[in-house]
């Protein structure tokens, strides 16, 4: 596999899984404009901006305020998210992105799957925002997050199990793993306890599509510590931490040229390490409330480092290194 | 009534109202001085295009409206498209394309089919001639002058042995029909792109028109890539099977879509000039799994940008040390640096002497008359007649630059003869072509636009391959002779007949 296409095709899963987080943040926070008091949603921009990489809005703290400022302009910070092409993390910014990866990628990529992202983008980038609104603010994000999981079926469908396929599947887990990591840091920050308002874990739960399953594995009634290592160590919940290092440990495998022998490429002792740390540390049910944090931390930084070793080792190595013997 | 019920079963020969000026074709109007590839001077069919005239007559303009928007969207999702590079951002577009496929009948074709033959055969001699032994030269065959001058002429490949002789192995040439038949219009023996086009456009036509494609027995053309592929790895010898990649500037690049294309087709890889390493005169691609060894590059990258140690030094989009290794014999590049010399608009006014000379036959296919103004008789008929001559630029491509003098101002003709006079070897003229027309569905309605037709020469080590159709171009605005996608044109299918 040509360097730059395993490096177009893991950017292009980066992009699609980053495209997909957004939509499911801002469809949990959309459908809550409904019924949600006014300084719950206010902490929910927050943690969702937060969450997202962006500057947190500022919020007024009065009541009447606070109202107003969140009906008209729950509106203009959803746009900020979905259509704003000035803002590089913005859903359409990152459809954009992957169409354009994919676009380079073409000979690889089968005719089918091109065609679904294509008419993704176009879906998007014509979509006129405020009518969406007007259907329900909540709806475009549905929408959004059934045509990126349309696609994922059709590459799942579609594609070989070769190195495209890994690289892409890397690059979705690679960020999956850093959005989750930020996600539950943020999230746990934001549920400190204080005197001001807090979010749900259920909704936490919700958010990473978690919930079903932990009512039927563990209870209705959701614990702090409960959900913490539900969503770091399940490894039937795709968007559990642990699932996702134990598949980038798998794809890494797969990649490896030498067939995972002894020496193992950097990026793959690395992935078996973040497994290693996953299964130990953070969310652990015995861990004093907020030590998580600074586990979470590391394993932020961790799988930072694990990305630049997949450029360093398969994308950017020096000449020298790649010369036949 | 369904889009698909008007197509009937296609095999039936009722009679129909379907002559030119009634029915469907109301608004069709026959014009002696143009050929036309559908009707008759009566305003009957053609024997070869009666089934397809049928199938039109039977369908509504809304029908035919649904197939035309059917077959553009198809090419917007499948990203069939060419990148315009604007002042600030780059814009994609899908090449206007008419629904109603342009039918050649066997004989014709195997009229054209021999033509490209002797003229690609020709043209590699003449390479081949020029960059060693210079017989044709030394003859008078060609000015010296012109060869030897032309920009596109490479003196680093005077005296380079290049695989098997073949220095053009992918060839496009223009052919058009006036009322006096079939004519060469210009080659393009660089990097002849449209080919993809093409095969979009067969298969999105065969879909719209399945029953009646199939009663007419139409040609082939689907297996165009692997006969590349066998043309392009013909060219030299490895005990295994080689690696080719497409060469390409990059996606900022308006052909890039046929790059991709037919590097998925043919399995390649597609490379971009970064992706390659030349060391110790061989040529590397980067995987991920270390560099791996090019033997074969079949290059969309234009000779200057190949290799910036031999050519531009300021190309970011080639390869440093690509030609040493080229020159080494490490390599294949097809077409083979040089070659431009040959598709020179100047130099096309040799091309009936060229063949006669080499081969010692008369040229099947004719050229179009032309005037070179870098000849003072030239010059002066050139300038005597601008209102009725196209001039254009011997380097010149994609119908810019260009003066059409029927369709000119007397302003833009003045300011026109003044660059012929200040650079006149920069320039030919020659008669505007009355070419022929094709029934298209423009506006919701069936009306005649001129056409033209590159087909696509493939010259391997030992045989040419031409597949039986190509790019066939169109100027659907009304009047228009121009049929470059850059102005105004579009493509249709072409169908030729199995007999």
């Amino acid at each position: 596999m040509l360097a730059r296409a395993a490096a177009d095709f893991y950017w292009m899963g980066r992009y699609l899984e980053r495209t997909e987080h957004t939509a499911r943040l801002l469809e949990y926070q959309l459908t809550r404009l409904v019924d949600t008091p006014a300084d719950q949603l206010a902490l929910g921009w927050r943690v969702v901006y937060t969450t997202l990489g962006h500057p947190v809005p500022q919020v007024p703290t009065d009541a009447d305020e606070a109202e107003v400022f969140l009906i008209a302009d729950a509106y203009t910070l959803a746009g900020t998210l979905v259509e704003d092409v000035t803002n590089p993390n913005s859903m359409i910014s990152c459809w954009s992105r992957a169409r354009e990866n994919a676009r380079q990628l073409r000979p690889w990529l089968p005719v089918r799957v091109w065609t679904c992202l294509n008419r993704g983008f176009m879906w998007i980038r014509d979509c006129d925002f405020a009518r969406a609104w007007a259907e329900g603010p909540a709806e475009l994000a549905l929408e959004a997050i059934d045509r990126l999981h349309l696609l994922v079926g059709v590459v799942d469908a579609m594609m070989s199990r070769d190195d495209a396929w890994r690289f892409m599947e890397l690059g979705r887990l690679v960020e999956r793993l850093q959005h989750q990591a930020v996600l539950l840091d943020t999230w746990v920050r934001a549920g400190q306890p204080s005197d001001g308002p807090r979010l749900s874990w259920s909704d936490l739960l919700r958010v990473c599509r978690a919930y079903e399953l932990y009512r039927r594995r563990r209870s209705i009634q959701v614990r702090r510590e409960s959900a913490i290592g539900f969503l770091v160590r399940n490894p039937e919940l795709p968007r559990s931490l642990r699932f996702a290092v134990h598949r980038i440990e798998q794809l890494l495998s797969g990649i490896d040229p030498r067939g995972a022998r002894y020496p193992l490429a950097a990026p793959h002792r690395m992935a078996i390490r973040l497994a290693a740390s996953v299964e130990m540390d953070p969310g652990d049910e015995d861990q004093a409330p907020g030590s998580e944090l600074e586990s979470f931390s590391v394993l932020l930084r961790d799988s930072r480092q694990l990305h630049d070793l997949i450029m360093a080792t398969y994308v950017n190595y020096p000449v020298e290194r790649g010369l036949p013997s | 009534m369904t889009v698909s019920a008007f197509l009937g079963n296609g095999f039936d020969d009722e009679p129909r109202a379907c002559a030119a000026g009634s029915g469907a074709f109301a608004d069709y109007d026959l014009e002696a001085r143009f050929y036309d590839e559908v009707f008759q001077d009566d305003g009957t069919p053609r024997e070869s295009c009666r089934k397809l005239v049928n199938s039109l007559s039977r369908a509504s303009a809304d029908e035919l409206a649904t197939l035309q928007e059917g077959v553009a969207r198809r090419f917007v999702h499948e990203g069939i498209t060419f990148t315009v590079l604007g002042a600030t951002r780059m814009s994609e577009h899908i090449i206007p394309i008419d629904c109603v496929p342009r039918v050649l009948t066997a004989a014709e074709w195997d009229h054209i089919d021999r033509g490209l033959r002797q003229r690609l055969t020709a043209m590699n001699l003449f390479l081949r001639d020029i960059y060693h032994e210079g017989y044709s030269l030394r003859d008078g065959v060609i000015p010296h002058e012109l060869v030897l001058g032309c920009p596109q002429y490479r003196v680093e490949m005077r005296g380079l042995k290049v695989p098997h002789d073949v220095y053009v192995a992918v060839c496009g040439t223009d052919v058009v029909r006036t009322n006096d038949g079939f004519a060469v219009l210009e080659d393009n023996l660089r990097v002849p792109s449209g080919v993809s086009y093409m095969l979009a456009c067969r298969t999105a036509i065969k879909r719209a028109f399945p029953r009646l494609y199939r009663a007419q027995g139409v040609r082939e053309i689907a297996r165009y890539p692997e006969h590349l592929y066998t043309t392009l790895t013909s060219l030299g010898s490895w005990g295994r099977d080689p690696r080719v990649a497409v060469l390409t500037p990059g996606h900022y690049n308006s052909a890039y879509y046929e790059h991709a294309f037919l590097a998925g087709e043919m399995g390649a890889e597609l490379v971009e000039g970064r992706d390659l390493v030349v060391h110790d005169a061989i040529v590397y691609v980067r995987t991920a799994s270390g560099l791996k060894r090019i033997d074969v590059i079949y290059r969309r990258v234009d000779d200057d940008f190949l290799d910036p140690v031999t050519f531009r030094s300021d190309s970011l989009l080639g390869v440093p040390g690509l030609f040493n290794a080229y020159r080494t014999g490490n390599v294949v590049i097809a077409n083979a640096p040089g070659t431009g010399v040959a598709d020179d608009k100047a130099v096309y006014s040799y091309v009936p002497r060229i063949i006669r000379y080499f081969l010692d036959e008369e040229p099947i296919l004719a050229n179009v008359e032309t005037h070179l103004c870098r000849e003072p008789d030239g010059l002066a008929y050139t300038l005597d007649h601008l209102e009725d001559l196209v001039v254009k630029e011997v380097g010149g491509s994609g119908g810019y630059g260009m003066l059409v003098g029927p369709h000119s101002t007397a302003a833009e003709r003045e300011t026109y003869a003044a660059r012929l006079r200040a650079d006149p070897t920069n320039f030919i003229s020659q008669p505007v072509l009355d070419l022929s027309r094709a029934s298209c569905f423009v506006d919701g309605r069936l009306e005649p636009r001129h056409v033209d037709v590159r087909p696509f020469v493939l010259r391997g080590r030992e045989d040419i391959h031409i597949s039986p159709g190509g790019l066939c171009r169109v100027a659907l605005r009304k009047g228009s002779l121009v049929v470059n996608s850059s102005q105004g044109g579009g493509c249709k299918d072409l169908w030729i007949l199995r007999d």
